[in-house]
C-alpha cells in the first residue's frame, strides 16, 4: 500500500525492532498500520520475525462466525441525534452512528487501534513527518453516481478547518494542519503539508476524529436531504427523535476476503431512543437486534440473557482525575508530592470491580500503557494502594497531619460513584475529601465571554471529567497535558514533557519513539498532573444469530459485513 | 349554551396571551448560560458558541424575540428547531397526534370502567364490594407509572412475549395494529387514573342518592334502572366529568415517563428532550400548545357539565 521503498525501509526497521526485543509482534502490526503498510505487507514482517502469529486480535463477533446470509435486514438501537446531524459538526453518538452508514472516512480505526485503509489506499510521510501523501482508491463513486476523487478530500478538510463552520475536527487538528495545507496532487493523490511534524497524523484523518468523514466536493450542510455518501448504505427515510431506516447501496465499491460484494444486508432500521434502560428492555423483549453501545451500569441483565451476546473490547475512555497545578494545594514545591499521596491511596483494582464488575483496563496515571495502547513502553510502576508510601509523602510535604481537599465533578454516569470510592480511600491516609457535586449544566456552564477562564471542569482544584476514546497516548496528550491545550483542567507545564512530546511526533524511528515515549511516560507518572484509575472497556450487545458488526469503541457501527442468521 | 361557550372562548385568549408569556420568560430569559454553551456542549470553543447563538437569534433584544415568536406561532410559522434544523410545526404536531391517540385510548378504557366501578360501589355502599372496589382501585392509583410499566414490560413483553414493547408499530401499520401497540401503555395510565375518577363517581352516587328527589322517585315506584340511568348517574357524574376534564391535559401533555419507557414518540417526551437540549423554539411551541390542549379540555368538560345540569346551563 505505501510506496515500496518506505515499506521496505520502515518495514525493515519495525522488523529489527521485534528482533532486538523493543518492540511485540501486536505493537508491529499497530504502527505498521500507522504508516499505511498493507495488512500482506505487515504479514510478511511478522514472517521475517519468525514465531506464530498470536500478536493478530480478531474481531469477537468475527470469531466463530458462520457463514455470511446475503439479505434480511437487522432493527438496532441508540440515542436520537442531538442535532441536525451534519456530520461537519456532529459530536453525539446518535449523529455519528447515523452517517457512519452512509459516509466514509480516509483510514478507519480497528478495533485494537490499529488503522485500516478505506477510501485512502496508502499514506506515506515525508523524511521530517511533515508531509503526509496519501494515495486514494480507485473506481469509487458517490451513491449519485459522481466519482470521488482528490477534490473531495480536500474540499472536506477544508471545510472542517473553517473555523466559521464550528467543526469540532479542529480540536484535533488545530496547530497540526491548516486551511491550505491540503492538496490533490492529481485525481488520486492528495499530500498533507502540516504545520509541524506529526506522526500520528492518519489517527486525525481516521474515523477517531469523527468530522473528518468524506463528503462530495459538492456539499451543501444538508446531508438528511440530499444524503450523498460512498458508503455501504442508502439513507432511505428519516423522522427526526423517532428512527431511520437504511437500504443497500448497489454501487458500493466493498468486497469481503472471498470477493462477495457487500453489505451483505439488504437493509437497517434505527430506533432511536435516550434512555440506556428501556433500550436494554428493548434488546431484552427481542425487539431490536443490536446495541452498538451498551453501558455498564443496568448490563447484569444483558449479560445473563441466554438470547443476547455481549462483545466485549478494550476501550480507551476514561474518568480523568485532575489536579490543577496552579491552585492549592497542588501548585508550589510540595505539589507533586500531594498529588502523588492521593494517587498511591487509590485500590484501582477495587475501583475497577466496584465501577465495570472488573471488566476495564486498570490505569497508572500515564497514557502509554502497553495494555492499552500497542506501541508504548512499559509502564514505569504499577501503582497500588499503599498508605505508608502516601503518609510519607505528605509529611515530606509538611501535611504530616493530613490535609482537605475538594473534588468537584458532574452528577453523570458513574462520576458520583468514583468520587465517593475516592473520598473513602484517601481517608486511611489522614485525606479529607471534601466532595462538590454539581448538575452536568452547572459543572460545564462558564461565562460566554471567556469560558474556559471560567468553567468549574478546567478551573476547579480537583475534577473528575469524562472522556471518550481516543485512538494514541499522542491524541490524548495534545488535547490536555500541553501548556497550550484549551482542555487541560491540570493547567500542567512540564517542558521535559513537553520538550519529549515535539520530538516524540517528529520522528518515525521506533527507537527513539520508544525511548521519548519512556521519558513521557515516566514524566507523566511522577508529576501525576492527572489520575486515569481505569480505561473504560466497551460493551456491545447483539442477538446471538448477529454477526459481523464492525466498529471499535462506542460511537461507530459498521453494518457492512453484519448479518443475520435464521 | 352559545353565549357560555363565546364567552369562555373570550376568556381563553388573555390567558393563552399569559402564559405564552411565561412560557417566553421561563424558556429564554431565566434559563442559566448562553443558548449556543447548552446545545454544543462544554468541548465547543467560543467561536462556535457565538456563531451558533448568532444563526439561532438568540442575541437580539428579548421583546422582539417574542413578538416574532408569539406572531409566528399565530400564523402557523412555528420556526425551525435549533438543533434538528427542521420546522418545528410538524414535529410538535406528529407528536401531539401520538399522544392524543394514546390519551384517547387510554380514555376509552379509563372512563367507562371507572364510572361503572364508582356507581356500583356508590348504589352498593358500606358493602363489601364496595370496600373491594375502594381499596383495590386506590391501592393501583398509589403505584407509579414507572413501576407499574417496568412490572408490565418485564412480565408481558420480555417474559411472556404477548405484547410488544415498543408503542410505536411500525410504519404504515393499520389502525387495528396500532391499538395492540397502546395496550401495554395503556394500562399504567389505568391504574392511575382509575381509583381517582372512580371514587368522584362513587362519591357523587352517594351525594345523590340522599337526595330527596331520589327518595321520591323510589317511594313513586319508578323502576329502579331508571332512577340509577335516568336521576343518579346524570347527576353523579357532574363532578366526575370535571375531575376528567383536568386529566385530559395531563394525559396528553404529561406522560414523560410511560412514553420513555415504551418508546413512543409523544409530546411529553418531545417537551423533555427540548427542555434538556435547550432547543427553545421546540420547547415553546410544544409547551404552549399543551397549554392549549388544557384549556380546551376544560372547556368541553364545562360543556358536558353544562348539558348534564341545566342549571349552569341557564345561570350561564
Amino acid at each position: 500500500m505505501a510506496s515500496a521503498k518506505f515499506e521496505r525501509e520502515y518495514g525493515q526497521h519495525l522488523v529489527e525492532q521485534v528482533l532486538k526485543g523493543k518492540m511485540t509482534r501486536r505493537q508491529l502490526l499497530v504502527r505498521a498500520s500507522v504508516f499505511g503498510l498493507s495488512l500482506t505487507a505487515a504479514g510478511q514482517l511478522l514472517a521475517a520475525c519468525g514465531g506464530d502469529d498470536s500478536g493478530t486480535t480478531a474481531s469477537p463477533s468475527a470469531s466463530g462466525a458462520p457463514e455470511p446470509v446475503i439479505g434480511g435486514s437487522i432493527k438496532w438501537i441508540g440515542p436520537a441525534p442531538i442535532t441536525d446531524p451534519d456530520p461537519v459538526t456532529i459530536y453525539d453518538q446518535g449523529g455519528i452512528v447515523l452517517v457512519y452508514q452512509f459516509l466514509e472516512y480516509l483510514i478507519d480505526l480497528n478495533n485494537d487501534n490499529s488503522l485500516r485503509g478505506k477510501l485512502a489506499e496508502s499514506w506515506t510521510p515525508n523524511d521530517s513527518v511533515d508531509v503526509w501523501t496519501f494515495k486514494l482508491r480507485s473506481g469509487v463513486t458517490f451513491n449519485d453516481g459522481s466519482p470521488f476523487g482528490a477534490e473531495d478530500v480536500v474540499t472536506s478538510m477544508e471545510r472542517v478547518l473553517d473555523p466559521d463552520n464550528g467543526s469540532g475536527a479542529l480540536s484535533q487538528l488545530n496547530g497540526v494542519l491548516s486551511p491550505g495545507g491540503t492538496k490533490a496532487v492529481d485525481d488520486l493523490t492528495v499530500e498533507f503539508s502540516l504545520d509541524k511534524p506529526f506522526a500520528d497524523f492518519p489517527y486525525m484523518v481516521s474515523s477517531g476524529n469523527y468530522n473528518t468523514a468524506i463528503l462530495p466536493r459538492t456539499y451543501k450542510g444538508d446531508i438528511i436531504k440530499n444524503p450523498v455518501g460512498t458508503g455501504p448504505f442508502l439513507l432511505d427515510q428519516y423522522t427526526p427523535k423517532q428512527r431511520a431506516t437504511f437500504k443497500k447501496n448497489p454501487t458500493y465499491w466493498g468486497k469481503d476476503e472471498q470477493g462477495r460484494q457487500l453489505p451483505y444486508l439488504d437493509s437497517t432500521e434505527y430506533i432511536m431512543v435516550e434512555d440506556n434502560s428501556a433500550q436494554n428492555l428493548q434488546l431484552q423483549s427481542g425487539a431490536v437486534d443490536l446495541q452498538p453501545q451498551t453501558v455498564f451500569q443496568g448490563a447484569q441483565a444483558l449479560f445473563q440473557d441466554p438470547n443476547l451476546r455481549v462483545d466485549i473490547y478494550p476501550g480507551t475512555g476514561i474518568r480523568e482525575v485532575a489536579f490543577n497545578t496552579t491552585v492549592e494545594p497542588w501548585n508550589g514545591a510540595n505539589g507533586k508530592q500531594l498529588r502523588q499521596a492521593v494517587a498511591y491511596c487509590l485500590d484501582r483494582v477495587a475501583i475497577n470491580k466496584a465501577l465495570y464488575d472488573g471488566r476495564s483496563n486498570l490505569g497508572y496515571d500515564t497514557f502509554w500503557d502497553p495494555a492499552v495502547f500497542a506501541g508504548s513502553p512499559p509502564v514505569p510502576e504499577e501503582r497500588a494502594q499503599d498508605y505508608e508510601k502516601a503518609k510519607a509523602l505528605l509529611s515530606e510535604a509538611g501535611m504530616a497531619d493530613g490535609m482537605k481537599i475538594k473534588l468537584t465533578f458532574a452528577k453523570y454516569l458513574e462520576n458520583p460513584q468514583l468520587a465517593q470510592l475516592i473520598q473513602e480511600q484517601c481517608k486511611p491516609a489522614g485525606i479529607t475529601v471534601e466532595l462538590d457535586q454539581l448538575s452536568y449544566d452547572a459543572y460545564y456552564a462558564g461565562d460566554d465571554a471567556d469560558y474556559y477562564g471560567t468553567t468549574p471542569w478546567i478551573n476547579a482544584a480537583m475534577t473528575i471529567t469524562e472522556w471518550g476514546s481516543r485512538p494514541a497516548p499522542g491524541i490524548y496528550a495534545a488535547a490536555m497535558l500541553l501548556p497550550d491545550a484549551v482542555w487541560s483542567s491540570s493547567h500542567w507545564d512540564n517542558t521535559t514533557f513537553v520538550d519529549a512530546f515535539n520530538h516524540y511526533e517528529a520522528t518515525v524511528d521506533e527507537a527513539s519513539r520508544m525511548e521519548l515515549a519512556t521519558t513521557l511516560s515516566q514524566t507523566q507518572q511522577d508529576d501525576t498532573p492527572i489520575m486515569v484509575p481505569f480505561y473504560i472497556t466497551q460493551l456491545r450487545t447483539q442477538k446471538k444469530n448477529v454477526y459481523g458488526v464492525q466498529g471499535p469503541g462506542s460511537f461507530y457501527c459498521d453494518l457492512s459485513a453484519a448479518f443475520m442468521t435464521a | 349554551m352559545l353565549r357560555l361557550i363565546g364567552r369562555r372562548l373570550v376568556l381563553m385568549i388573555p390567558t393563552l396571551i399569559l402564559v405564552s408569556i411565561l412560557i417566553f420568560a421561563l424558556a429564554e430569559v431565566f434559563v442559566p448560560g448562553s443558548v449556543g454553551r447548552s446545545i454544543l456542549g462544554p468541548y465547543a470553543t467560543e467561536e462556535q458558541v457565538q456563531l451558533l447563538n448568532e444563526r439561532l437569534g438568540a442575541d437580539r433584544p428579548i421583546v422582539v424575540r417574542y413578538a416574532s415568536w408569539a406572531g409566528g406561532f399565530v400564523t402557523g410559522d412555528w420556526g425551525e428547531s435549533a438543533l434538528l434544523k427542521v420546522p418545528v410545526r410538524p414535529l410538535v404536531m406528529d407528536a401531539f397526534w401520538h399522544s392524543l391517540l394514546l390519551a384517547g385510548f387510554a380514555l376509552v378504557l379509563i372512563v367507562p370502567t371507572s364510572i361503572a366501578l364508582g356507581v356500583f360501589a356508590g348504589l352498593r355502599r358500606d358493602s363489601l364490594l364496595d370496600r373491594a372496589i375502594t381499596v383495590s382501585s386506590l391501592s393501583m392509583t398509589v403505584i407509579p407509572e414507572f413501576v407499574s410499566g417496568v412490572v408490565l414490560l418485564y412480565v408481558f413483553a420480555v417474559w411472556l412475549k404477548w405484547l410488544p414493547s415498543f408503542a410505536l408499530p411500525p410504519d404504515g401499520a393499520p389502525f387495528y395494529e396500532r391499538l395492540y401497540y397502546l395496550i401495554l401503555p395503556a394500562i399504567p395510565l389505568m391504574f392511575l387514573e382509575l381509583g381517582y375518577i372512580a371514587r368522584m363517581a362513587r362519591v357523587g352516587t352517594v351525594q345523590v342518592l340522599s337526595m330527596p328527589y331520589i327518595r321520591t322517585a323510589v317511594l313513586k315506584g319508578v323502576p329502579r334502572s331508571r332512577v340509577v340511568f335516568g336521576h343518579v348517574l346524570r347527576n353523579a357524574l357532574v363532578p366526575t366529568v370535571t375531575v376528567i376534564g383536568s386529566q385530559v391535559g395531563w394525559l396528553i401533555g404529561g406522560l414523560v415517563v410511560v412514553e420513555k419507557l415504551f418508546t413512543y414518540p409523544g409530546i411529553g417526551r418531545l417537551m423533555v428532550e427540548a427542555a434538556l437540549a435547550h432547543d427553545i423554539p421546540l420547547l415553546e411551541a410544544s409547551v404552549l400548545l399543551v397549554a392549549v390542549v388544557y384549556m380546551v379540555a376544560n372547556l368541553i368538560a364545562d360543556i358536558v357539565v353544562a348539558l348534564l345540569n341545566p342549571r349552569i346551563r341557564m345561570g350561564g
